[in-house]
């Protein structure tokens, strides 16, 4: 009975000495985001974009000579958000925390980065206040509500001539922070505009569309994620206030997820997103790479942009690692602060205005793209234009 | 067990609890602290429906009164965190007053559906009164301290924590205490030997959300962020559950629960996406093949050697 027991203490005693060996060999850096509720479909185009981040890392020789590995953590709960931050910088050992997909959970982890000097580069949190802050842990490789609007939305409001828009905003700090910056910018632009707050996950829109009906807008600007999304647009095609009014879902994963057309029927044809990633428009080499990748690992075309946005990520990180031979922190952000890297959406570069979002920030360049008969035709901007509105 | 005895255990668990974040990282401290709470939690709820037979589903909601209760004073009108938390205890003290007043008459399943109810509108008007709750994206506010130190909030709610045991350990030994189990056992009963059931009732209900308020308020200056999630019923449930599977009517058994599910749920954190069902399917288990909870595993292979002694004097 005591040789077992010793022959098990024994085999313990040299399982955790080589696990701890092992990871002498890695270098980990966190990834935070939703992976169950209603938003786990971005968790999923995350695990997506973390497997070929880290396959192609690693076959360039991985950071300072060691394997990269990721560690995932779910934070769908806003209220787990900052513990989950915590979990991964102080038991897991992360050098660096990259992801985040909902400005709420974001605007919680940026005050643990903070505190605890680690740095965090937000990749798919649109909310302005992440780094309006200027804290100096935090970076956003992704798009911004202010980026978005000013940079796309309102410039293809104006390039279709729309007279009348309606706002409809899910009340969550991403879509009340795109909402109000899109009135300010109809305001500017002299476009007559109407708003509305609307529940996250609400399933039933008829009252907000009896409203919308009765305005007669040309387009209506849609910022409610998730499948709430697909509710609005069934249900406004239902009570016909679409195609009359042009529909644009301010997000754009909804519209691109494999059960959109499942959910909306026909009703989803004309319809318009937002996206940083269309079916044949590829902006880089490293794009093409991406795609060819994706299909040959996972057996599909990617649809949801959050897959290509977190690889981004990963790269970035992995290149400010090699770049600051070091995962001190203090080194790391000076290496994030001097990126200029070929990413899948353009060169990665951050912004170094103080006093403004546009701090640590990098808007890559986004689409607006319309589904005509079940394929994707790019609006605007009119250099990469594929096709013409249709109503 | 003897008064000594008992005051020697409960030391030397303090002792053990004082000592035992010195060697900790952050994260498991915070997985004591947020222990802590469900502790407070579960131990008020279990006041109700353990010892006088009120099952509630209105608790959470009563932590949520305390937490935006003392997050809206802080943050709108500038008001001290900590007098806010005496604040959110007072509210949720009257609110389960009003409520137990109104509805206890009830009892059984018209308590639970009332309670049930006034949870789900009090969720509704916080998740759409964003202007002023700031609805799903959750209340930022400031925390009970300047300087934010995981150490000296675990401290807190260790006090905070022993105190509320204190107070029920106190009433659950006391006079008040066994009126409380002759409402839970038979209330025709009770009420022929000169027990005033209804005050009985409103008593632990008020008291009990007086302690949840109390826990929500600590709880919610700890997280620096109110979320639509601490008045919710996913809490509510985990509450339930903590009380149920550590060992529902006994003072201790709440305690286990919390410190056991809370432990078992930041673990199964790992398995991703999975989490829920793995938590899911251990609840079930033990549900199963420990009805009376973890503490009744502990009684059962205490009470065996003395089972099987006295077997064999008998035989």
């Amino acid at each position: 009975m005591k040789l077992n027991r010793r022959i098990v203490t024994g085999a313990v005693a040299l399982l955790l000495l080589c696990s701890s060996a092992w990871a002498q060999g890695v270098i980990k850096v966190g990834i935070v985001g939703p992976r169950t509720g209603a938003a786990a479909a971005t968790g999923q185009a995350f695990d997506e974009g973390i497997k070929l981040a880290t396959e192609y890392v690693n076959s360039k020789g991985g950071v300072l000579g060691k394997k990269l590995e990721v560690v995932f953590e779910d934070t769908a709960a806003v209220d787990k958000a900052a513990s989950g931050f915590e979990r991964l910088v102080t038991r897991d050992m992360v050098v660096m925390v990259l992801g985040e997909s909902q400005s709420s959970s974001a605007l919680a982890e940026i005050e643990v980065a903070n505190r605890l000097k680690i740095p965090f580069v937000v990749a798919e949190a649109w909310a302005d206040d992440i780094t309006a802050k200027n804290y100096p842990y935090v970076f956003r490789a992704g798009p911004s509500n202010s980026g978005v609007v000013s940079q796309s939305i309102a410039k293809w409001v104006q390039f279709e001539k729309f007279k009348k828009v309606f706002i409809i905003a899910e009340n969550t700090d991403w879509g009340i922070g795109i909402g109000k910056l899109t009135e300010n910018a109809m305001a500017k632009a002299g476009v007559q505009f109407e708003s509305m707050i609307t529940e996250r996950n609400s399933q039933d829109h008829y009252v907000e569309l009896t409203k919308i009906k009765a305005y007669k807008p040309d387009a209506i600007l849609a910022y409610i994620y998730g499948v709430g999304l697909h509710y609005f647009v069934a249900q406004a095609g239902e009570t016909g206030v679409s195609p009359k009014a042009v529909i644009l879902d301010g997000a754009g994963p909804p519209s691109l997820w494999p059960d959109y057309w499942k959910n909306v029927g026909d009703y989803g044809n004309l319809e318009c997103f937002a996206s940083s990633m269309h079916e044949k428009v590829e902006l880089t080499d490293l794009a093409k790479y991406f795609r060819e990748s994706y299909v040959k690992t996972f057996g599909k075309a990617p649809t949801d942009y959050k897959s290509r946005s977190i690889f981004d990520a990963i790269l970035i990180a992995a290149d400010a690692i090699n770049r600051a031979k070091s995962t001190d922190p203090t080194k790391l952000i000076d290496a994030l602060e001097k990126t200029n890297l070929k990413t899948t959406r353009g060169m990665a570069k951050f912004g170094m205005e103080k006093g403004s979002p546009r701090y640590h920030q990098w808007d890559p360049p986004m689409l607006v793209i319309q589904w005509q008969k079940k394929q994707q035709v790019v609006l605007y901007p009119p250099e990469a234009a594929t096709g013409k509105l249709m109503r | 067990m003897t008064g000594k005895r008992l005051g020697f255990i409960s030391a030397l668990i303090l002792a053990g609890m004082c000592i035992l974040p010195l060697g900790l990282g952050i994260y498991p401290q915070h997985v004591l602290i947020v222990s802590l709470f469900y502790v407070m939690m579960a131990s008020s709820w279990n006041l109700l429906a353990g010892y006088t037979g009120q099952v509630s589903f209105g608790h959470a909601a009563m932590a949520g009164i305390g937490a935006y209760t003392s997050g809206i004073l802080a943050v709108k009108a500038g008001i001290d965190p900590w007098i806010g938390v005496c604040a959110g205890t007072a509210i949720a003290a009257l609110l389960g007053l009003g409520l137990g007043a109104l509805c206890l008459k009830m009892g059984g399943i018209y308590l639970s559906l009332t309670t049930l109810a006034f949870s789900q509108i009090l969720h509704i008007v916080i998740v759409n009164e964003y202007d002023v709750t700031r609805g799903t994206m959750g209340l930022q506010v400031p925390g009970l301290m300047a300087e934010y130190s995981k150490i000296t909030y675990y401290y807190i709610m260790l006090a905070a924590a022993v105190l509320t045991l204190a107070i029920l350990y106190r009433m659950i030994h006391s006079n008040l205490g066994l009126n409380f189990r002759a409402v839970q056992n038979d209330e025709v009963a009770a009420k022929s030997i000169g027990v005033k059931v209804l005050q009985v009732r409103v008593l632990a209900f008020t008291v009990a959300s007086a302690m949840a308020g109390f826990a929500g308020g600590l709880y919610g200056h700890y997280l620096l962020l109110i979320t639509p999630e601490i008045p919710s019923l996913d809490l509510q449930f985990n509450v339930l559950a903590m009380t149920v599977i550590g060992g529902m009517g006994s003072f201790i058994g709440p305690v286990i629960g919390a410190f056991a599910l809370n432990i078992l749920a930041e673990k199964i954190r790992d398995y991703g996406e999975y989490h829920v069902l793995v938590f899911g399917l251990v609840a079930l288990v033990v549900a199963r093949f420990a009805p009376n909870g973890l503490l009744g595993i502990w009684r059962r292979f205490r009470t065996r050697p003395h089972a099987r002694s006295s077997n064999r004097l008998q035989d």
